[in-house]
């Protein structure tokens, strides 16, 4: 029974990393292009930003991939998304926006005098970017990443609302055999994976205390 | 010839006129303080003069080269901005070293950068270079520590190494000990002594007036954006001649 249990969660699970990874993967990039559109000089485009980063910080993530699944069909008589395209799509809209503000926090909290030294320095902006921003960026966004990282772990669960069908999903279809055990199950694979990713930023951190 | 030609330099930020009028000339080999209290425009001549801020009018040139002309604006292209930016090194009031490399780094990254576009050097001169340089600012233990394991003194001293390496015509401070404890500004302004006796050309904003009369060839008080009285600094510290500069020193000497 353990071994059936286990092999189903699994599979449910492999949904639950294929969905964390792939937003990682296009959220991570997406989200500074948005830091530096919300960043702009140019103030129509930073209004614009800041509103769209408003709108999906500000609603529920639920109501996001609901409307990207049903929306397109419904108000434009398009074809439905693949279920599991229309939750990447929505993950990553919504992430990517949380991400941008991190970004531009930590892009923001480096001193001005790091720019102007390199400047003053005859360092290009590229150079200036590379060799002294970037990791400095890295060093103070590093904390509330590993908490977003987490919470887009637990987000996944919400895609059951489309039909993608995931870990607590799977486990949950055990209830109707009279098992409660694998409910439990499932939220042991949660606490061994963000146990896993509490370590790998703890680590990470760790690397980049040489410098304050 | 002059290192350094200001002709009536003119800065304005919105609608407030920060500087007016501001001309002066520096010779090779010397050192010139720039007195006047808070928001008298110092700090803003020195960023002009280093093209972290760009002028509204007048002129800067070295070494007879036009670097700035307002009138010129072929003298404003952004890419060539960085090149003439080498003729001028800049200590930060706040230090600004960076924090996730060493003293030695600190001092060799620039200098490796450049070396890197046009080849003229070797990793190892520049490392022996500016092992060389923290040496001669009595920080040759120092080489392998980050800022903040240094004091403020230390950084100090760091980031004048810093400017050093790239061997600027002009070598510009900000006020260098502001930012330090009382009992750390004397090992900063004795390696600044030091440069003076090696005739480094400087440009000196600073508070430490005794410092300044004592150091500089030269000295410029300046007040509401405009230079209000130049010439020798035991002259114009000692014996003002106008009544503004009186007053300044006068509060100072009170404070």
């Amino acid at each position: 029974m353990l071994l059936t249990v286990t092999v189903t969660l699994l599979e449910g699970f492999g949904t639950t990393l294929k969905l964390f990874l792939l937003t990682l993967v296009f959220a991570l990039p997406l989200g500074l292009v948005i830091s530096f559109g919300s960043m702009s000089r140019f103030t129509p485009l930073r209004c614009l930003t800041q509103t769209f980063v408003w709108i999906i910080r500000g609603s529920p993530l639920l109501l996001q991939i609901l409307i990207i699944f049903y929306g397109p069909g419904l108000l434009f008589h398009l074809p439905l998304l693949p279920r599991f395209t229309a939750a990447l799509l929505s993950f990553v809209i919504n992430y990517a926006c949380y991400f941008s503000e991190i970004y531009r926090g930590g892009i923001q909290s480096v001193p001005r005098g790091q720019y102007e030294a390199g400047q003053v320095l005859g360092m290009t902006p590229s150079q200036i970017f590379f060799r002294i921003t970037l990791l400095q960026v890295i060093k103070r966004i590093i904390p509330p990443m590993g908490n977003e990282l987490i919470t887009l772990v637990k987000d996944t669960a919400l895609v059951r609302v489309i039909g993608v069908y995931e870990i607590i999903w799977t486990g949950e279809s055990f209830t109707k055999k009279g098992l409660i055990w694998p409910l439990f199950y499932t939220g042991l694979f949660y606490l061994i994976f963000n146990g896993g990713l509490t370590i790998l930023f703890r680590k990470i951190e760790e690397k980049l205390d040489y410098f304050k | 010839m002059s290192v350094l030609e200001v002709r009536n330099l003119e800065k304005r930020f919105e609608h407030t006129r920060v500087l007016n009028d501001i001309s002066f000339t520096l010779e090779q080999g010397q050192a010139l303080s720039i007195i006047g209290s808070s928001g008298s425009g110092k700090t803003t001549l020195l960023r002009c003069l280093n093209f972290l801020e760009r002028p509204n009018g007048g002129s800067i040139s070295v070494n007879g080269e036009t670097l700035f002309d307002a009138n010129d604006p072929a003298t404003q292209d952004e890419r060539r901005i960085r090149a003439k930016r080498l003729h001028f090194g800049l200590v930060f009031q706040s230090f600004n070293l960076f924090p996730q490399y060493t003293a030695l780094e600190n001092v060799t990254l620039a200098r490796e950068l450049l070396s890197k576009a046009n080849g003229s050097e070797s990793k190892a001169e520049i490392r022996d270079a500016g092992r060389e340089l923290l040496a001669q600012m009595g920080l040759a233990d120092r080489a392998s520590h980050y800022p903040h394991q240094l004091s403020g003194g230390q950084q100090q001293r760091v980031a004048i190494a810093r400017a050093l390496a790239l061997h600027p015509d002009i070598l510009c401070f900000d006020e260098p000990t502001s930012a330090l404890d009382p009992e750390l500004t004397g090992e900063v302004l004795r390696v600044i002594r030091n440069l003076a006796e090696q005739k480094t050309t400087m440009i000196i904003v600073t508070h430490e007036m005794a410092f300044a009369r004592d150091v500089a060839d030269r000295v410029i008080f300046m007040d509401g954006g405009f230079i209000v009285e130049q010439g020798d600094p035991k002259e114009v510290i000692d014996n003002p001649k106008e009544e503004r500069t009186r007053k300044f020193l006068a509060n100072y000497a009170r404070n």
